[in-house]
């Protein structure tokens, strides 16, 4: 019995070692680069051969354990249940521990600037992964393209804050606004196709939108980008060290010294309060009549008809509301960057909101948080690697798909019951 | 006129090249229900082992016909490898699961192709001496004229063999049998007694060999490849699939030609920089009033 | 005539060159269960689907008698016909939603009448009392009909946990949910045992007795068939072939030859 399982895992690992090969043979070992102007192939064997015995002495080890598995199957896996019946169980206790976290973050003795930058792009992305939660995660509408509607808001906050002076508060709705017109005018056409198609269109509306961006020079000044878009003021006061005449600012008014440090605590706030209406918006609307018939939608379209739900016209709220929070997340990311140009605005940013929401569990907004943290901090941490950040993030959504196809947090909370009313 | 003539040869060399992928397309959906995302990357896959090949067969004095078909046949060797190595890790675990999970898994695929072959094979473009040169003209004596390339008689001749062999075996073999019988029930299909599990790694595998043709072509005829190609291409052969009816063999190439036609002419005579937007544009419009494209089964809402 | 709920005038349905329904006509009464039986591929869901928007008939009208306004189903397309003309269905193969708990199903059949309570969902993010208050009512009324068919403690459990039987009784109180005129049934006693059958036939005749509301049925289960129907419509091929009260419909020559065909 012994013998044999071992048998068989070699010659198991001997066939992935040949694959193993087969697969980083060529692209790995025989690296094209190009000398004097003409390509040359370097070969880089030792690497192959290092992950090819790597491969093959793990998946002799994954057999051996497995199959070991499944000999004393039952309690194999109770640690995972363990973890994910946790999580299930104690989302809220864990999103209430978190709000008051993100609240004293900023005065945490090591929330430096490095610190704080990871977590207003965290929090940026969390906002998105909220917004993006109404249309995949409630009304199941398979979105690749939601990156759009971020750059509509961006740009439409940065042109209006450039060419008319308008302050943030009146630029962000208008610009959340924009986006959530833009979401109906491209979910209109398109929100009758199914699943997979639909995530197709969507991701060539994104690509449109950036083509377009990149383009149309005269407003956009195409890939140059926009300069210039005015920084935030707090109800007017500016974060200057050194103001124009007469104008006062925020460090001045409250008699402190100036630091700029001021200013990255403002805007982490203000991201953090916009992703916490976000937030509040979609507990709420989730049980109104409309959320209710998102998730219905979800779950069965033809029923829905049944019963009298118009699905276009709800599965265009559910778009033009993650559209419009988009438009929103776009405008803070226009005015934190003072800069925007096409290239934040690529196919990869629609994926990386997409693997956050999925991860973390459809409709799940705790899981949207745990999964930004996952995700973005795996990014961050591989932030020296250039390419191979992005290979462990692609890897990271394969596995999980793989290991918890439904998520993170995969448990799903009536939105009425009975208990309260009958 | 003349330039009419060139924009279709143009047209019809790029369409087969679209023509090849969407055929990838078109049976990993027929048989599974899903796009592979990943695809177009394994496309791009194939370009580069092409390019390898290609560098390291000009240093020795092998004849150029067999270099050809050498090139051809290590790069659909070694990119077989890749699509079956997707279906494995990405596909495979999560056929029962819901239906987002697959798509999420092959976008996390794609990712990790692109960035893994960014990071073995160099960020920059990469330039390959062109292999076949030389064509015939026509129209000498007028402003303009008109070139068909060997190259591009090389490119549509190997298209049309390879898909009369495909059709053959679809249409004539026990695989080809046992994969229209996955598409319509696997489940019965396993009853059979037919390996179900083999037949669907054998439709990663010849959609990911035949891809990789197109990435061989690809790099014949542009020169110049890079890590993202995957992408852009891989969108334009999924619109060619749909256009022609996914699921169907014939119409991926008769797609893939549309789409190649679409996109010459747009850039010869409408706008170069916005010449992705055709493709985009076209797959809209096709999906939203066409979308059982020309060769397509109708979808009968099953109630 | 003022008694009639439903009025099919020479439906016919084509797919292609297949014909599904051919020239039919029938009537069925406000008061009235009528059934509509006939051999697999027979066209009857068909007929369904075509009553309730999800298919185009070819030719052919088809009116509801709603309070005395004769509306023409033929313009409404699939979810209006829920909305506007109040016909409700179920399916062969239930649809629920599974994932939702039973009192949400509940809910989401009274979407239309809570969305304007919402206020198209303004009202209802400004809490609104109007609104708190309408959802109390909507909930009231799912517990009435959870009550009737014994599902009240297993309101808040997923939709897709229930046992079959108990999913057939909770796919047609959803439906009567929507206060329908006319209640489409789609072989709702398929895969019931036989106190599940009886179990419906009673909420069935409570349905059609005690709410007046008209039912057309498509069934297989004779029993089913035979204890409640007040009138039958038998297709074959899509065509009518024979109509009259239930004994008229079992001692019919021509339906026993369309179910065991002819002897030679």
């Amino acid at each position: 019995m012994g013998k044999d399982l071992i048998q068989k895992s070699l010659k198991d690992s001997l066939f992935t070692g040949i694959i193993a090969l087969a697969l980083f043979g060529p692209i790995v070992g025989l690296r094209t680069v190009a000398k004097n102007e003409v390509l040359v192939v370097e070969p880089k064997w030792l690497v192959v051969l290092l992950i090819v015995i790597f491969c093959a002495v793990g998946r002799f080890f994954i057999n051996i354990y497995t199959f070991k598995k499944e000999q004393r199957r039952g309690e194999a896996s109770s640690f995972g249940k363990a973890i994910s019946h946790f999580l299930d169980e104690k989302g809220s206790q864990i999103a209430i521990g978190a709000i008051a976290f993100s609240i004293i973050f900023p005065f945490m003795p090591f929330a430096d600037r490095y610190w704080m930058d990871i977590a207003i792009m965290m929090m940026t992305y969390i906002m998105l992964g909220w917004g993006l939660n109404i249309v995949i995660g409630l009304a199941g509408l398979l979105d690749l393209g939601y990156v759009a509607f971020y750059a509509v808001g961006a740009y439409s906050y940065a042109l209006f804050a450039i060419h008319f002076g308008w302050s943030f508060w009146i630029c962000l709705p208008i610009a959340g606004l924009f986006a959530g017109m833009f979401g109906i005018l491209l979910g209109f056409p398109v929100l009758r196709l199914r699943g997979d198609y639909l995530a197709i269109v969507t991701l060539a509306f994104g690509e449109m939108i950036r083509i377009l961006l990149l383009n149309w020079y005269e407003l956009t000044k195409g890939p140059d980008g926009l300069t210039g878009i005015p920084r935030p003021s707090f109800f007017g006061l500016p974060f200057k060290r050194y103001p124009d005449e007469g104008v006062e600012t925020f460090h001045t008014f409250f008699g402190l010294e100036y630091d700029p440090m001021q200013r990255i605590i403002f805007l982490y706030y203000l991201i953090l309060i916009l992703a916490l209406i976000t937030n509040a918006f979609t507990i709420k609307i989730r049980r109104l009549p409309v959320g209710r018939a998102w998730e219905a939608l979800r779950e069965d379209e033809i029923a829905c008809k049944s019963l009298g739900v118009n699905p276009r016209n709800t599965k265009l709220t559910a778009f033009a509301v993650g559209a419009m929070f988009g438009g929103f997340a776009g405008s803070f990311f226009a005015t934190r960057q003072a800069f925007i140009s096409p290239e934040s605005f690529t196919f990869i940013e629609s994926a990386i909101i997409v693997a956050i929401v999925v991860l973390g569990g459809m409709g799940s907004q705790t899981g949207v948080v745990l999964s930004t943290i996952f995700l973005i901090g795996l990014i961050e941490v591989f932030r020296d690697f250039e390419s191979y950040r992005m290979i462990a993030f692609g890897g990271a959504m394969v596995l999980i798909m793989v290991f918890r196809p439904k998520g993170i947090l995969a448990k799903r909370k009536p939105t009425i019951t009975m208990g309260k009313h009958g | 006129m003349e330039y009419f003539l060139q924009q279709l040869i143009n047209g019809l060399t790029l369409g087969s090249v679209y023509g090849l992928i969407a055929i990838g397309y078109t049976m990993v959906y027929g048989i599974i229900g899903m796009i592979n995302f990943a695809h177009g990357d394994i496309f791009m896959v194939g370009a580069f082992v092409a390019l390898i090949a290609f560098i390291l067969f000009a240093l020795t004095s092998i004849a150029l016909p067999i270099i050809l078909i050498l090139v051809l046949l290590i790069a659909m060797v070694f990119t077989a490898c890749y699509g079956w190595t997707v279906e494995k890790l990405a596909y495979k675990p999560l056929r029962k699961s819901f239906r987002l999970a697959p798509l999420i898994s092959a976008l996390g695929m794609s990712i990790v192709l692109q960035n893994y072959v960014q990071a073995a094979q160099g960020a920059r473009i990469k330039t390959l001496q062109p292999v076949i040169q030389g064509g015939f003209n026509f129209f000498k004596e007028s402003d303009f004229v008109v070139t068909l390339s060997y190259l591009q008689i090389f490119i549509v001749l190997v298209t049309i063999v390879l898909m009369a062999v495909f059709t053959l075996l679809i249409t004539r073999t026990a695989l080809g049998r046992a994969q229209r019988a996955c598409e319509q029930d696997r489940t019965m299909t396993a009853l059979m007694g037919i390996n179900v599990d083999r037949t669907i790694s054998m439709t990663f595998i010849i959609g990911s060999s035949l891809a990789s043709v197109a990435g061989v072509m690809f790099v014949m005829y542009y020169g110049v490849i890079d890590f993202y190609i995957g992408f852009l291409a891989g969108i334009k052969a999924f619109t060619a699939a749909v256009l022609g009816g996914i699921g169907s063999i014939p119409g991926a190439m008769l797609g893939g030609l549309l789409i190649g036609l679409i996109e010459t002419f747009w850039s010869g005579y409408i706008s170069i920089e916005y010449k992705d937007i055709a493709a985009f544009t076209t797959l809209v419009i096709v999906l939203i009033f066409f979308p059982t494209g020309f060769l397509g089964k109708p979808d009968i809402e099953k109630v | 005539m003022s008694n009639t709920l439903l009025d099919v005038q020479n439906l016919t349905m084509k797919f292609g060159g297949l014909v599904a329904i051919d020239d039919l006509s029938f009537s069925a009464k406000k008061d009235h269960i009528t059934s509509i039986i006939g051999p697999n591929g027979a066209g009857k869901t068909t007929v369904f689907n075509c009553l309730t928007g999800f298919y185009k008939a070819t030719a052919g009208s088809m009116y509801l008698n709603k309070d005395n306004n004769q509306m023409d189903l033929k313009k409404f397309s699939d979810f209006k016909v829920a909305q506007k003309a109040g016909v409700a269905r179920t399916f062969q193969n239930i649809r629920l939603f599974p994932q939702m708990s039973v009192l949400e199903n509940m809910m989401v059949a009274q979407h239309n009448k809570l969305m304007v309570a919402s206020g198209f969902s303004i009202l209802g993010l400004l809490n609104s009392r109007s609104y708190l208050q309408k959802e109390k009512e909507a909930t009231e009324i799912s517990k009435y009909w959870l009550d009737i068919i014994g599902l009240t403690n297993r309101a808040d459990d997923n939709a897709g946990d229930l046992p079959y039987g108990d999913q057939r009784k909770l796919e047609i109180v959803r439906a009567m949910c929507i206060e329908p005129h006319l209640l489409c049934l789609d072989e709702p006693a398929a895969g019931l045992n036989a106190k599940e059958s009886a179990e419906l036939n009673k909420l069935l005749k409570f349905i059609k007795n005690d709410k007046k509301t008209g039912i057309l049925l498509i069934e297989h289960d004779m029993s089913v068939v035979m204890g409640i129907s007040d009138h039958v419509v038998v297709l074959n091929y899509g065509k009518k072939i024979f109509e009259g009260t239930a004994a008229e419909t079992k001692n019919s020559p021509e339906v026993i030859e369309a179910y065991l065909g002819t002897e030679d």
